[in-house]
């Protein structure tokens, strides 16, 4: 077995009313490798990858990032994962605080990890913004100045500033225009080749998953469906679930087949 | 907000005509010693309650002091306790409703349990009860004042802090490892400012009047030093022969709260976005 980077045992989240966000999910993540989780809303993709980010407690399993228990840990063993770890959030009008330039945004990493002092960290911003392709302007601008897809590419900058060995996206791109969508996407493969980065990348989107994923794991109703390679996922899907969800994608080369029908309602 | 889209002015009427009153007052309350045409202390038993007149303008007390220099010097009792007030209600109500939000649970249960317990008195009667406790002073005037205030602001603060924790860049500040206090202070305080200052507007009308209550029940300024409340409640011993010592402050009191009621209601029509086009 490869290099295992990210390890969800058994874990499970309980809502009230005994409803399981997600349901004993088993999987790993190898470094280097990029996963993406693919399901419908409410499949429990994000609350597993927020479980990951230590955002929302898990009722039942472990997690470990690089053999550390990131719920078991505290201090700087969590100051640590932390910076292991870091997020690019789906929605860009809301995950910048609107009163922060988006030099204190980029900051604000830095600062709490205490890395470099002021110049260095200035050049770094720098450096870091011109990467994903934005002008060194941008550190004085607002959130409400930039667009969506500028945006987005300061969220991707927030998160690899740190240079960290893992990155987790949740649907980083669902709120972006087709054509923008495609040019963030290639900034996050770009960036991650280059970083070496390990990801969990989630979607509801089969294209976007596709674009970016080694491995694919499908998800309904809290419960891992599926998880394989994408080339395997994509075009010898195991279950009826990942069928149809892929025969849902419109495609105009192929209207003339007919849908697989699911037994349960979609 | 004003951008460069030019200047609103129907927008900002509201603000600008309550500002225009608050103005006045702070103007009158600040250069009290060059606004006014005596000394609020001058006693002269010859001129005793005289109607206004070219030398005195809003007429003279029951010790031949000038009205108009007495009320003038009352806006700067009023304006210190009112400022002072709202300060406390302020920063002690930000800082418990934001922790109480924050922290949720067991925390939140009992600081918002002790804020409804505050909220049940009638304000007049609670700042009366901790005049009492604490002993009659301007200074103790402003402190029972701000500590009527705190449950208000604070509720106000949880809600806010409530909405903003919704937003992914709390998330986001959690996910890089932003300590609680920063995450409080730089994250969430910045976003939760406009309704405070709202709130703290109608507050500051809200802790004059309060002020003019307890003076005027004789638990504020105390004598010979002027407020509109101690003003009020000598005058109104001479209501029939002279009318002016009680319309006097209760106008200078009416110009001030409608001020800052005008500014407050503006500065909330300005800064909600559901009232823009």
């Amino acid at each position: 077995m490869s290099d295992t980077v990210i390890q969800i045992a058994g874990v499970t989240k309980s809502f009230l009313r005994g409803v399981n966000a997600v349901d004993d999910v088993t999987l790993s993540v190898a470094r280097g490798e990029t996963l993406g989780i693919v399901g419908e809303s409410g499949s429990g993709k994000s609350t597993l990858l927020r479980m990951i980010l230590r955002l929302i407690r898990p009722s039942a399993g472990s997690i470990t990032l690089d053999g550390r228990d990131v719920w078991a840990a505290s201090g700087r063993d969590l100051k640590q994962a932390r910076r292991q770890m870091q997020a690019v959030f789906q929605d860009p009008a809301s995950s910048f605080n609107p009163r922060q330039s988006i030099g204190a945004i980029l900051a604000a990493p830095l600062e709490v990890h205490g890395i470099g002092d002021r110049a260095s960290r200035a050049r770094r911003i720098g450096e870091t913004l011109e990467r994903v392709g934005l002008p060194a302007t941008t550190v004085s601008r607002y959130p409400h100045q930039l667009s969506g897809g500028q945006r987005q590419r300061v969220a991707i900058a927030r998160a690899v500033i740190m240079r960290p060995a893992v990155v987790l996206a949740d649907e980083p791109t669902s709120a972006l225009d087709v054509s923008v969508q495609a040019q963030v996407l290639k900034l996050f493969r770009e960036i991650k080749d280059e970083l070496g980065l390990t990801s969990v990348f989630v979607s509801h989107n089969l294209a976007v998953i596709r674009e970016v994923s080694d491995r694919v794991a499908v998800m309904r109703h809290g419960k891992l469906i599926e998880i394989g390679t994408a080339e395997r996922v994509f075009t010898a899907p195991e279950s009826d679930y990942t069928r149809a969800l892929i025969d849902a994608v419109p495609d105009p080369f192929r209207r003339f087949r007919a849908p697989v029908e699911l037994e349960s309602g979609s | 907000m004003a951008t460069a889209a030019g200047f609103d002015f129907r927008r900002w009427r509201l603000v600008l005509l309550g500002g225009l009153l608050v103005g006045i007052v702070l103007f009158a309350a600040i250069f009290a010693p060059w606004v006014a045409p005596y000394s609020p202390f001058d006693l002269d038993v010859a001129k005793m309650l005289q109607g206004p007149s070219a030398a005195h303008w809003l007429g003279t007390d029951e010790l031949g002091r000038d009205v108009l220099s007495r009320a003038i010097y009352a806006a700067r009792i009023s304006m210190q306790v009112a400022l002072l007030a709202v300060t406390v209600g302020l920063v002690g109500g930000t800082l418990i409703g934001m922790t109480a939000a924050y922290f949720g649970g067991l925390v939140e249960q009992a600081l918002m349990r002790a804020m409804d317990l505050l909220f049940s008195f009638p304000a007049i009667l609670l700042a009366v009860v901790l005049m009492a406790s604490l002993g009659t002073s301007v200074l103790n005037a402003m402190i029972a004042i701000g500590i009527v205030f705190i449950p208000g602001f604070s509720r106000l603060a949880r809600a806010s802090t409530q909405a903003v924790l919704r937003q992914q860049y709390i998330e986001a500040a959690r996910s890089i490892g932003m300590s609680d206090i920063r995450i409080i202070f730089r994250e969430i305080l910045p976003n939760i400012t406009a309704p405070l200052m709202v709130e703290a507007a109608v507050a500051f009308a809200y802790a004059v009047l309060l002020e003019s209550a307890l003076s005027f029940l004789g638990l504020g300024a105390q004598p010979p030093d002027p407020s509109w409340g101690n003003m009020l409640s000598t005058g109104r011993g001479f209501m029939a022969q002279a009318p002016w010592l009680s319309i006097v402050p209760g106008m200078a009191m009416f110009i001030c709260v409608l001020g800052f009621n005008l500014l407050g209601d503006g500065l909330r029509d300005v800064t909600d976005p559901h009232m823009r086009e």
